[in-house]
Formats: C-alpha cells, sequence, structure tokens
C-alpha cells in the first residue's frame, strides 16, 4: 500500500466493493475524495488507507430529476456522510423509502456499503447501522 | 486601497428568457449595442473585450466565441478573451476588466456575457450544466445541481430551523419584484401555495425553488476616471472587488450551512473598499436556486448565520425593506443564461444607483454589494459598487 494512490484505482476500487481512502504520509490525515495535497499539511506524498466504514450522516438529498444517466433510478438519495477517520464522501443512501425523506434523522449512524446501480456502475454507498 | 479608477459609464441587458429566433451572437451584438452606441460611448473607443460564457461548446457547438462575437457586433480587431468560471463566467470577466483600467493598460473596455439554452433540449443543459460539478467524484453518483443546493438546504433546515416555506418566500418576492421588470423571464407574482407546488426536482427543492433555463445577454462599458467624464455625469464606481475559490465537492467542505467562497470573496471586497455590510444599502446575491439566496444574505454579512430566513420573512428584503434582495427579480424570475448573469447582476446594481430603476427603483441607493457564484460554489465573485456623486 505504499505506491503512489491514483484517481483511477480510487474509482476503480469502489468498483471492485473494496473502498479505500487517500492516507497523508506526512500527517496522517485520511483523505477521500482524493486530493493531491493533503488538507491538513499540504504535503503531496499519499498512500493507500482502508477505513473502518462507521461515519455519521451530515446531510442528504433526494433527486427526483436525474440526468439521463439515472433515469431508472429516480428518486433516489445522495448523502454527506463523514466517516469515523474525519474525511467527508459523497454516497448513495440506502435502507430509507426516498419518498420518506422525513423519516431520515441527520448525525445517526451509517456504515459503508455498496449499491449496484441500474447503469451497470456500484455507487459507494452506506446504510444505517 | 479602495480601487479607484473604475467607473461604469453605462451598462444594459437583453431581455431574458427564451429568445426563440434570436441567435447567441445577435444577442450578444443587441447588448453591446444599447450599451455602446445606443448610451453615447462610440464602439471605436473600445479598446478591448472581456466576454463570460459557460458553455457555448456544448449547448450551440461553438468555441473561441469571443472573437466570433465582437467581430458580429462591430468591434473589428480589438484584443477579446472569454472568461469561464460556470456560472460566475461574468463576474470573472468583469474582474479581467477592472484589472485592465486599473492598471492603466487600457482606458476604455467592454465587459459583456451572454448564453444561448433554450436551443437545447432540457436533458441537454442538465447534461451541460453538470460540467460545472466535479464529474469523477460527485456527478459520477447521480448528484445534480438542484441536488447539491438542496444538500445544503437540508442541513440550514437542520441547523437553523429555515423551512420549505421561507425557501418558497425567495420565489414569491423574486417573481414580486419581477412582475415590473419587462427585460424578466417571468412576469406574474406567485403566491404560497404555487410556490409550494409539490413537483420535488431534489428534495426539499422544488419546480419553484429554481431558476429557469433562460437566453440572454449584458453589457458594461468600463473607463477610467478621465475618460468617464465623455459619457456621462454619473457613474458608478467598482471600490472592492473579492474572488475566491472552494473545493468542487460538496463534501470536502467542512460547513454546508455557508459557502465559503462568498464569505472570503465579500470579505476581500468590503476590505478593498473600505466599507462593511452596514454600509451597503442593497445587495445583488446570486439566487439559482432559492436557498441560495438565503444562504447568501447571511454569507455577505448581511444578516447573521441563521437569520437569513428571517430577515426575508419580515420583509427586511423586500424592495420596500430596509436591505433589499434582487430588487428587479433575480435570476428566480429575470432568468439565468449563466454566461449573462454576472453581468447582469451589475446592470441592475448600476440602474438602481444611478436611479434609473423605476417602479422596481430602491429608496437609498449609494453603495451596493454584488455577488456572483460558479457552480457548486467553488467560485465567488463579489463586487462593492458606489455611486461617484456619493
Amino acid at each position: 500500500m505504499s505506491e503512489k494512490p491514483t484517481v483511477e484505482e480510487y474509482l476503480q476500487n469502489i468498483q471492485k466493493g473494496q473502498f479505500k481512502a487517500y492516507k497523508c504520509v506526512d500527517c496522517e490525515m485520511v483523505i477521500a475524495p482524493p486530493s493531491g495535497s493533503c488538507y491538513g499539511c499540504g504535503s503531496n506524498k499519499m498512500g493507500w488507507t482502508t477505513v473502518s466504514g462507521k461515519g455519521k450522516l451530515v446531510s442528504f438529498t433526494v433527486i427526483h430529476i436525474p440526468p439521463d444517466e439515472f433515469a431508472e433510478e429516480a428518486p433516489y438519495f445522495v448523502a454527506i456522510v463523514e466517516l469515523e477517520e474525519g474525511t467527508r464522501v459523497s454516497a448513495r443512501l440506502l435502507g430509507y423509502d426516498p419518498l420518506k425523506p422525513e423519516d431520515v434523522k441527520l448525525g445517526s449512524d451509517v456504515k459503508l456499503d455498496y449499491e449496484d446501480g441500474k447503469t451497470g456502475k456500484k455507487y459507494l454507498a452506506f446504510k444505517p447501522v | 486601497m479602495p480601487l479607484n479608477n473604475t467607473n461604469i459609464v453605462s451598462a444594459a441587458q437583453t431581455k431574458f428568457g427564451a429568445l426563440k429566433g434570436v441567435s447567441f451572437r445577435e444577442m450578444f451584438a443587441e447588448a453591446v449595442d444599447k450599451a455602446t452606441v445606443d448610451a453615447g460611448v462610440p464602439k471605436k473607443d473600445i479598446q478591448a473585450a472581456f466576454i463570460g460564457s459557460f458553455i457555448p461548446e456544448m449547448l450551440i457547438h461553438q468555441g473561441h466565441t469571443a472573437p466570433l462575437l465582437t467581430d458580429f457586433a462591430g468591434l473589428k480587431g480589438i484584443p477579446a478573451t472569454r472568461h469561464e468560471a460556470a456560472c460566475a463566467s461574468g463576474a470573472t470577466a468583469l474582474r479581467a476588466g477592472i484589472m485592465a483600467i486599473e492598471s492603466g493598460m487600457y482606458d476604455t473596455v467592454l465587459v459583456a456575457g451572454a448564453e444561448k439554452m433554450t436551443s437545447s433540449t432540457t436533458p441537454e443543459v442538465t447534461e451541460a450544466l453538470a460540467a460545472a460539478a466535479d464529474d469523477q467524484f460527485e456527478s459520477s453518483i447521480g448528484l445534480t445541481f438542484p441536488g447539491v443546493f438542496a444538500i445544503a438546504a437540508v442541513a440550514h433546515m437542520h441547523k437553523y430551523g429555515t423551512t420549505e416555506e421561507d425557501m418558497a418566500r425567495v420565489a414569491i418576492k423574486a417573481h414580486l419584484n419581477a412582475s415590473t421588470n419587462p427585460l424578466a423571464q417571468f412576469q406574474k407574482p406567485i403566491d404560497m401555495e404555487k410556490a409550494l407546488k409539490p413537483f420535488v426536482i431534489a428534495w426539499p427543492l422544488k419546480i419553484f425553488d429554481c431558476s429557469p433555463i433562460s437566453d440572454g445577454a449584458a453589457a458594461l462599458v468600463l473607463t477610467s476616471n478621465e475618460k468617464a467624464k465623455q459619457y456621462t455625469d454619473l457613474p458608478v464606481k467598482i471600490t472592492g472587488s473579492g474572488q475566491a475559490s472552494a473545493s468542487m465537492n460538496l463534501c470536502d467542505r467542512t460547513d454546508l450551512t455557508s459557502f465559503s467562497a462568498s464569505v472570503d470573496a465579500s470579505r476581500a471586497a468590503y476590505k478593498m473598499a473600505g466599507l462593511t455590510a452596514k454600509d451597503m444599502d442593497f445587495a445583488i446575491v446570486h439566487d439559482c436556486f432559492t436557498i441560495a439566496e438565503i444562504i447568501a444574505s447571511e454569507d455577505i454579512g448581511f444578516f447573521e448565520p441563521g437569520e437569513g430566513a428571517k430577515a426575508l420573512r419580515e420583509g427586511v428584503t423586500a424592495l420596500d425593506g430596509d436591505k433589499p434582495i434582487n430588487p428587479m427579480g433575480g435570476l428566480k424570475a429575470v432568468g439565468h443564461p449563466v454566461g449573462a448573469t454576472g453581468v447582469k447582476q451589475v446592470v441592475v446594481a448600476y440602474r438602481e444607483l444611478i436611479g434609473d430603476a423605476g417602479p422596481n427603483q430602491v429608496s437609498k441607493h449609494d453603495n451596493a454589494v454584488v455577488h456572483n457564484f460558479g457552480g457548486t460554489g467553488a467560485t465567488c465573485v463579489v463586487n462593492v459598487l458606489r455611486r461617484a456623486d456619493v
């Protein structure tokens, strides 16, 4: 895991269901999605790290009018989740009814998962604990 | 130090809306003619042009647009450059124009913006606009533009108690102000029931929370102090200008209830002008979505964080309020031809400042702040304007 990480590999890892984040070699800040420089110390030396998969829901929406590519999936949730390691990612949210967004509580505990989209792509996703 | 040499001496826009049968270059030429020959500024006096346009490549299959547009509009041979910063394209063109005047390189320049959108289908426009978001990390999971602002809305509602009715009030105010603006795309007031029409785009944002797809162009002539007197007795000075950037990805931001680029750009603009938000008589802000106006009203310092909706409810930001915001109707009701918007916002501020806003005239009009936002907030430009006789 010492090899210099790439955006391509980051995206492929999600497709394989093996999410990994970047980790700053100098200050150990965990970063996802990828950045070319560390938000903490500015270093450009990055490695890979696995994450616990535990996170908290920061905010979300339900997309009713999607781009054409996602038409068959609508309505669907897109959420911002803060991982236990401190970094935030955009992901799908599972386990709730998209027509009952009022039931979703911000700050609730969620766990890393994946969603097999009708687009043929796998999405990073989270579900309630 | 405040900027001291940049004067707006004329400003004009086309009607915004679905301008059927009017091409990109024709809209541009109309705005230029209104801001030059119709306003007593001979085209031969224009030494350079700075033009905002977002995605003509995708919408009308046309790149290299600046020389195409200036040539068609009769501004032959001058340096002409396009500026792109998504929805802030117009204001970044303006910043280039300001720097050209302040540096002394030119005495008289054109700043303009244009976008032709309605000749494309709605899915084509949606796809093209998505280019302003991070394609690999956000668009790839189906996050849309309204979705980004919906996520901000949910965070704002959770933290501050802002409601869907509050957001609807932004739309109601915009449509009311635009009802007396003949250049607006929508010129009819709407009531709360209509503003809350349950056609959901990205929950909690509904159809009336979103600005429309529009065509339009706008243009300004900027001059040095020495030249300004040739064209008008009442120029408007740009005394402070700020621009800031933020992460493209919403998830890389620590606070979803505020846009850091708006805060940074407005503080920089006020500091340069030597003024504060309290000195501003009114604001033109980037209300691409209703929640964006509420958040912008806080980010530019008009109200404390979380107090924007309350101010709106109490009428503080109405045309006749103490701190009017978007007195001619904003993007929401006037329309949002992306590249034209940042220039049009300054056209509106100019007209209000010189007392030329007719039924949409605000009562106090010495100083104004103009806030133009790009994409999901990764770019923000804020300019502070003052009438020259103040």
